[in-house]
């Protein structure tokens, strides 16, 4: 076998795949409440958090299989995305982001403290990696696979809700709420419909990577894991639909070549944040004319 | 049920006077901006490392600390405002993403100079109780609880009986009639930032003695700071300011009281004020204080 495929399917090129199949799939669901929609989401991460817990807690306390984990977190974070609509889509724009800041924090506090389900700060050891119609994949390359179809199937969804009649909704509501109104579209629906897309992409994704770590904990799900995701949307220019992929593939590879420089390894994680923000800055400062334009007014 | 209630009115009052203090420049800066300015609460962080820089690692008094201090927020008002907020003041939503980029960018750069674990000082003054009739405080508790109304006070005074005022408060209301009757809109914007960059250096410094200091504070000051103000209604300053005695309040007494033998478990304080403030902003989108032709 040459070297160069060894390299290809070596344990940490297999790493990096498979987070970038979770990660796109994070990033598109985040794509179409805050690229589409420009609602400014904030609580998307929790809707992940509480996907992964799902399964964590299934497939660990009650042995449930792949088949009950993935659509319970799917479900869990749907109604989820219900009651977060139902309050945060009657705010305007600035109380709208702290209010969804608020539920994140709320979901947080409840991972945090509630130890008899979720087990505090120690998180959710031992999940196990899912076993479909007799075919396991404990393997990381099995693993990979399984995710990288689910990458595909997920993103294929959210290119024909993107791309129709309601996606172009949402857009339209985005641009110019009024004229969209007029139309005879109801925002308040849209809107929700929207949220409950999109959390519930976070869900299962929020369910693979808890079966890909084997392990989480509340800190895997805080403010700054919000922040990597916001910055994929917008690297990747909020809604569209192909800049995802490769605005998730840059971010998640980006801080890679710093493996191999002299940083020790104590800095590592703060040098991986300061190059984030520094290109979150930097494409905001550069699009700031385009990015998020305002309503079209009358 | 209520043994515990003047110890708990005091703790409240002490958390509610840190709140107040972390959250009205950030209330005065979007009056006058109408920015969410997220790196507010890594401001306070980035001011208590400096101060405890100056005190702790090189040794300075604690007014020459000071000063350095305040030299130092003013240099980082001054970026911060120049390159983060105003090429981005035309739009709402840039500006929050700008600041939480700056905040990630402030957390980095503390976490990779100090370390990212938490650094406590201690300081008699900060830990030797005394005994108020039955309520026990510390110096510094009391410091808190004094300063903060003082310089909200003051602050009050400023805004509601001087010219200074009056022009800071035309400003918010219509900034573009105020500057055609010849306020200069720059000056005031950059005074109210200065001193919203200072006031949060004095309030991180006050929670580096009272707790301890992490890099990760900044974070969780910025949401809880946001939370007081949207309690109160956005860019309101002394809604704002009511907000944060507010969530002192049900922070402390939500855990400390028990309701009926049920007592909430002490994590929970941070859930429970969220949702509180969830609960408000479900029967009043525009927050307790807030006056309702601002949200659009």
């Amino acid at each position: 076998m040459s070297a160069f495929l060894q390299f290809l399917i070596s344990d940490y090129v297999i790493h990096l795949a498979v987070l970038i199949c979770i990660y796109s799939i994070l990033s598109q669901s985040l794509n179409l409440t805050f690229g589409l929609g420009r609602l400014f989401n904030l609580a998307h991460i929790a809707s992940c958090a509480l996907g992964a817990y799902a399964t964590a807690i299934l497939s660990t306390e009650f042995l449930m299989p792949f088949w009950v984990c993935v659509p319970a977190s799917i479900f869990l974070s749907s109604v989820f995305a219900l009651t977060l609509g139902a309050i945060s889509l009657r705010l305007a724009t600035d109380y709208f982001a702290i209010g969804t800041l608020a539920f994140s924090s709320v979901i947080t506090a409840i991972l945090i403290n509630w130890r008899d389900v979720t087990r505090g700060v120690l998180g959710v050891p031992g999940i196990p990696r899912p076993e479909i119609l007799g075919i396991d994949f404990y393997q990381n390359i099995n693993f990979l696979i399984l995710v990288f179809a689910a990458a595909i199937f997920v993103n294929v969804v959210f290119y024909f809700i993107q791309t129709g009649s309601f996606g172009r909704s949402l857009r339209a509501l985005a641009e110019y709420e009024e004229a969209a109104q007029a139309l005879g579209r109801n925002t308040r629906v849209i809107r929700n419909k929207a949220f409950i897309f999109s959390s519930a992409g976070a869900g299962l994704a929020g369910s693979f990577l808890a079966y890909y770590l084997n392990y989480i904990d509340p800190s895997s799900f805080g403010f700054n894991e919000m922040v990597f995701v916001m910055t994929i949307v917008i690297v990747g220019r909020p809604g569209s639909f192909w800049g995802m992929f490769a605005a998730t593939a840059f971010l998640v590879l980006l801080p890679e070549p710093l493996r191999f420089l002299e940083i020790p390894s104590a800095y590592l994680g703060q040098v991986r944040q300061l190059l984030q923000a520094l290109i979150l800055f930097g494409v905001v400062y550069w699009k700031r004319k385009s990015l998020f334009p305002e309503q079209r007014q009358v | 049920m209520f043994e515990l209630l003047p110890q708990l009115i005091a703790n409240s009052l002490i958390t509610g006077s840190i709140y107040a203090l972390a959250s009205a420049g950030l209330a005065l800066t979007f009056g006058i901006l109408r920015i969410l300015n997220f790196a507010h609460g890594h401001t306070m962080m980035v001011g208590a490392y400096v101060y405890f820089l100056f005190v702790v690692t090189l040794g300075f008094g604690m007014l020459a600390a000071s000063i350095m201090t305040i030299l130092v927020m003013l240099v980082l008002g001054i970026i911060s405002l120049n390159i983060f907020i105003k090429p981005f003041a035309a739009s709402s939503l840039l500006p929050f993403v700008t600041t939480v980029a700056l905040g990630a960018i402030l957390e980095a750069i503390i976490g990779m100079t100090f370390g990212v674990n938490v650094q406590s000082f201690s300081s008699s003054f900060a830990s030797d109780s005394i005994n108020l009739s039955g309520v026990f405080v510390t110096w510094l508790e009391i410091l808190i609880v004094g300063s903060a109304i003082l310089i909200l006070g003051i602050m009050a005074l400023v805004v509601h009986r001087t010219s200074l005022g009056r022009r800071i408060r035309a400003i918010a209301e219509n900034p573009s009639a105020a500057e055609a009757l010849g306020i200069s809109r720059k000056k005031i914007t950059l005074g109210a930032f200065l001193f919203s960059a200072i006031l949060a250096a004095y309030a991180g410094i006050l929670v580096g003695y009272e707790t301890n200091l992490q890099p990760m504070m900044g974070n969780a000051y910025s949401i809880k700071a946001f939370a007081a103000m949207i309690l109160g209604g956005l860019g309101n300053v002394w809604g704002t300011v009511i907000g944060a005695y507010l969530l002192g309040f049900v922070e402390n007494l939500s855990v400390g009281l028990d309701f009926w033998g049920y007592s909430v478990p002490s994590g929970y304080k941070d859930a429970f004020s969220f949702v509180i403030i969830l609960f408000v902003l479900l029967v009043r989108p525009q927050g307790l204080f807030g006056t309702k032709g601002r949200s659009a």
